[in-house]
């Protein structure tokens, strides 16, 4: 089959626009290859010659990073889980409240929504004070026990929702426990939602700077994050470097992302399936 | 069944949590010690735990360590408030009055004077009085550094200038700064420039100073900048002047394409503007040839104190213990340390005049040109928010200096927008 | 259609409200009580230094930081900021939002990659993509002004001037598109495909039956947009103008998150920063509230005119 004339425009466009997107993680990483020390060469350069790979184990030895990527990777492998749980159970449960009990609990979730980080910051500790939390991973992934965030809750609230109604009716009448139902039903039907947040989630924990800047103190429970920062405050000029050290923190999410979108980037009807 | 052992992995999992990160609960004596600084600072206090140890292997320090001055006061603000601080801290003395007068610290005067081993005379009296305030002495300063210019040797070789030295003035070090602002490939561009400095409060008011002019209107009681007096103004310009007019200093872009400081490592830069702080950073670079000189002097010569001092936490679980720690960082073991190190001018007299600072065989040569500017030496004022007015008052500064504002708007600027910085106690 | 619901027994009932409870009671302890305690204090002269010892206990100051506030020039500044980069970059991501996700909407193969790629910067970690912008927009070596230089086109210094400074924040909130790409492509796959054919056989033209028939039918799904963009644009530039310059050149990135940063931390002004803090969220309520009004008035109207 010959590729119609509008078919290879949409391509062109498509590529350009994906190009441009890409484009700056792609200088990143050209940046990360370069050998510090040496100024910066002045015109475009599409890659380095010859590519410093070292860069990146070079990240390792200035600061303890290995110390710091295992502190984020516990984090995430605790909370991450964790978060998936608590928010498709919260969700699931919302989706079969009755009609009154559910606009509440869904607009207090919206409002939620709209409580910004900074107003948190700063009495959220004083409670994981009280509660011995503060310098400790615990106090990273404490938020996960909460579903990690109200929109999580909300995307697996709309995806139990959108489910067929009678599916959870026959398996109750079967007399099925809520637990039962979720887990049958609703669970294996919400797997693109499932992808979805399982990404945003992840890249909730392993993003998060303000959270440990604030709560921890100790250096061996830095997180990724935190070592980046000091990273560019210990030699804020070795750009090669820290080009090297966000791609570090850019990498793991990326390959998550790429893995796992074709399971919510492809149907995103939001209609009920009749 | 499913719910419950799903419910009991979660509950696993959060514990793990807590285990991993949880706070330690070991026995014995413990020290918090929280410091700034670059890598090389960092080993350097490193060094200085370790040999505390060596002599009191009965305390634990646990070494907290931040790299920048400004996050440094954000993480020490939020330990404060959540009641995790440290039990012995670094403090500039511009920083100090914000933490005691809020009851955060505990003055240190009475261990000074029951003190066997660490005597109140036997300090720089110009760096423990800049830590003295409501009649007690509230930490113990750890050096008594103060702005020098670097400078790079080959470069004047290269150039055929002379060394600065102790005397030279404004227009001397104009002079050395034109000769050594040069464009070496012919491009149009200029590869090397003269001097660098950084635009702020803290390196314009020496010149300030050496002016004439004062920083504010009564330095007892301050209640305004004195920016728009004429002397300060004229002192002003001249700093300003440096970029705007005479370019010997790099420009906006140049600075952000590459800031100063890098630019004398790397051989680029003429004389560089700064306190003690840089030296050990320096030593790193190899092939560098440098040294320090006296800053150059105006109507009158002075010169700005840089002090960083061992502070005590009011709420310090173990007081005793954390006071050796201030102790021993400050007897002659301590000092002599870090002085070899090369990042403090050692408080301590008899340090300082100890090859441990003044060893000729190490970089810089010259760091006699510290000590012999002390008695020069002059204090900003003591106030709960000056860190707050410095910041913008800088940022003033660094708005003429690129040619944004004139002097005068930015001086009245300055003046007008910190005045109510100076009513709180 | 929807069965009649059928009376839950209690047991089940009781299991999803243990199912709701960690998410409930987590929010409760995590966010709404600090929010509250947030609300609260910016009645007093709470600050970090507060509850130290037993002389500096917090006090009730009523309406008095909210005073200081209107007097801190500080605060007009970014107030100001904030709501040019809010008319600035508001509009430009709804409308490349909408360009995209027409661009994008259809089923082609290799669609799915692209989409992927436009989504991408959107959860990339905040800090990380800020330091990867403050390569780019390096004045002399970065590749954005290197590009810039190459096309003949003047290269400005990014960091170094008010108005740069803020569009170069605003590119690097158009980069993180993916969010409000994602929502307008599920708002027109929600259109339903007859309304397309039956516009075909009538003759319409791909414009025409863009601004007739999808257009009004993603309006609800853009205004949601909108509010939440105007949202996110008020909250979210904390990381990139703190990272890039500090809230410079000269205070012109200076946005509110980065202002309540500054009091919390620098001043230790908590009561402070609390006020602007509850002053901001009014303002966004009330005009969120606003355009909700504003909706339901010309969904009135236009079933009103229809019928």
């Amino acid at each position: 089959m010959r590729p119609s004339p509008a078919g290879v425009a949409y391509h062109l466009a498509g590529l350009a626009v994906a190009a441009l997107f890409l484009l700056p993680f792609f200088w990143a990483i050209v940046a990360s290859l370069r050998q510090p020390g040496l100024p910066p060469a002045r015109t475009v350069e599409w890659w380095p010659h010859p590519a410093h790979w070292d860069n990146y184990a070079e990240l390792f030895r200035v600061v303890p990073m290995g110390r710091y990527l295992l502190n984020s990777l516990i984090v995430v492998a605790v909370a991450v889980p964790l978060t998936l749980l608590t928010a498709a159970l919260a969700g699931f449960a919302l989706s079969q409240l009755g009609r009154v009990w559910r606009r509440r609990l869904v607009t207090t979730s919206v409002v939620l929504l709209l409580i910004p980080g900074m107003a948190v910051w700063t009495f959220r500790f004083h409670i994981l004070e009280a509660l011995g939390l503060i310098d400790s991973l615990a106090a990273l992934i404490v938020p996960a026990l909460a579903g990690g965030s109200p929109l999580f809750v909300l995307l697996f609230y709309w995806a139990c929702w959108r489910v067929p109604f009678e599916l959870y009716e026959s398996a109750r009448l079967d007399g099925a426990e809520a637990w039962t139902v979720w887990w049958r039903i609703a669970w294996p039907l919400v797997r693109p939602t499932t992808a979805a947040v399982a990404v945003l989630a992840f890249a909730l924990y392993w993003g998060d700077f303000s959270t440990p800047v604030l709560y921890i103190f100790r250096p061996e429970i830095y997180t990724l994050p935190i070592g980046l920062q000091l990273l560019r405050q210990m030699d804020a000029s070795n750009l090669p470097l820290l080009m090297a050290g966000s791609m570090l923190m850019i990498a793991p999410v990326v390959v998550l992302f790429l893995v796992i979108q074709r399971l919510f980037l492809r149907d995103l009807t939001l209609e009920r399936v009749e | 069944m499913q719910k419950l052992s799903l419910a009991a992995l979660a509950i696993c999992l959060l514990l793990t949590g807590c285990a991993i990160g949880g706070a330690n609960r070991t026995p014995g004596k413990k020290v918090s010690f929280m410091v700034f600084g670059d890598p090389a600072e960092l080993a350097a206090y490193q060094q200085l735990v370790d040999a505390f140890r060596a002599v009191h292997p009965d305390i634990q320090v646990e070494l907290r360590h931040v790299a920048s001055q400004g996050d440094y006061q954000k993480q020490l603000v939020t330990a404060f408030s959540a009641g995790a601080e440290p039990d012995v801290m670094l403090l500039n003395y511009r920083r100090v009055l914000q933490f005691a007068a809020n009851g955060g610290l505990e003055p240190v005067g009475s261990y000074l004077d029951n003190s066997q081993s660490l005597h109140a005379a036997d300090l720089y009296p110009e760096a423990l009085e800049a830590f003295q305030w409501d009649g007690k002495t509230w930490c113990i300063p750890q050096n008594v550094s103060s702005l020098v210019v670097y400078y790079n040797r080959s470069l004047f070789d290269a150039a055929g200038v002379a060394y600065p030295s102790a005397g030279w003035t404004w227009d001397d070090f104009l002079q050395t700064a034109r000769t050594l602002t040069r464009d070496l490939d012919g491009d149009g561009q200029i590869d090397q420039y003269g001097a660098g400095v950084s635009p702020e409060l803290m390196r314009l008011a020496p010149f300030i100073w050496q002016n004439g002019g004062e920083l504010v209107d009564d330095p007892a009681q301050p209640t305004r900048l004195a920016f728009d007096s004429p002397a300060a103004l004229a002192a002003f310009q001249w700093f300003v002047d440096l970029q705007v007019q005479e370019h010997v200093v790099p420009d906006a872009t140049a600075e952000q394409a590459e800031d100063s400081e890098t630019r004398f490592m790397n051989g680029r830069l003429g004389v560089y503007l700064n306190s003690r702080r840089t030296v050990p950073t320096f030593r790193t670079i190899e092939g560098l040839d440098w040294d320090v000189a006296p800053l150059p002097q105006g109507v009158q010569p002075a010169g700005i104190l840089h002090s960083d001092a061992y502070c005590l936490s009011a709420r310090a679980q173990d007081k005793g213990s954390a006071w050796t720690l201030i102790e021993f960082a400050n007897t002659v073991a301590g000092q002599t340390l870090m002085a070899t190190t090369g990042r403090t001018v050692p408080s301590l007299r008899q340090v300082a005049e100890s090859p441990a600072f003044l060893d000729s065989q190490q970089r810089p040569a010259s760091s006699r040109v510290f000590l012999d500017t002390i008695p020069l030496l002059r204090r900003v004022p003591l106030l709960q928010k000056w860190p707050t007015i410095e910041e913008t008052a800088s940022r003033e500064i660094e708005r003429a200096f690129y040619g944004q504002a004139s002097v005068e708007e930015a001086a009245a600027a300055a003046v007008s927008l910190t005045l109510p910085y100076f009513q709180d106690k | 259609m929807r069965l009649r619901r059928i009376a839950f027994p209690l047991s089940y009932r009781r299991q999803l409200a243990l199912f709701l409870t960690p998410y409930l009671v987590g929010t409760l302890v995590l966010v709404v009580l600090p929010a509250l305690a947030t609300v609260a204090v910016s009645f007093t002269d709470y600050s970090a230094f507060t509850g130290y010892s037993t002389s500096h206990l917090p006090t009730w100051v009523g309406l008095d930081n909210f005073r200081r506030l209107t007097e801190t020039p500080l605060v007009r500044l970014s107030l100001n900021n904030t709501l040019i980069f809010a008319g600035l970059a508001v509009p430009l991501r709804l409308a490349g939002a909408l360009v995209l996700a027409l661009l994008l909407g259809g089923r082609r193969p290799g669609t799915g990659l692209y989409r992927a790629a436009v989504y991408l910067p959107t959860i990339v970690p905040e800090a990380a993509y800020t330091l990867v912008w403050l390569w780019i927009l390096n004045p002399v070596y970065g590749p954005l002004n290197l590009v810039l230089g190459a096309l003949g086109l003047p290269q400005p210094d990014w960091m170094a001037e008010a108005a740069t400074a803020r569009l170069a924040i605003v590119l690097m909130a158009l980069v993180q598109i993916g969010e409000g790409f994602v929502v307008v492509l599920a708002a027109r796959q929600n259109v339903p495909a007859a309304l397309y054919e039956a516009a075909e056989v009538d003759g319409a033209n791909r414009w025409q039956s863009f601004w007739r028939i999808t257009l009004p039918l993603i309006i609800p799904w853009l205004l949601l947009l909108l509010c939440r963009d105007l949202l996110v644009s008020v909250q979210n530039t904390f990381t990139p103008s703190f990272i890039m310059n500090y809230g410079g050149p000269y205070y012109a990135t200076t946005f509110l998150p980065l202002l309540i940063y500054e009091i919390s931390f620098d001043f230790a002004d908590w009561g402070l920063a609390s006020a602007v803090l509850v002053v901001v969220y009014a303002w966004i309520l009330l005009l969120i509230w606003g355009v909700r009004n504003l909706v339901e008035g010309l969904r009135n109207r236009v079933e009103a005119d229809e019928a």
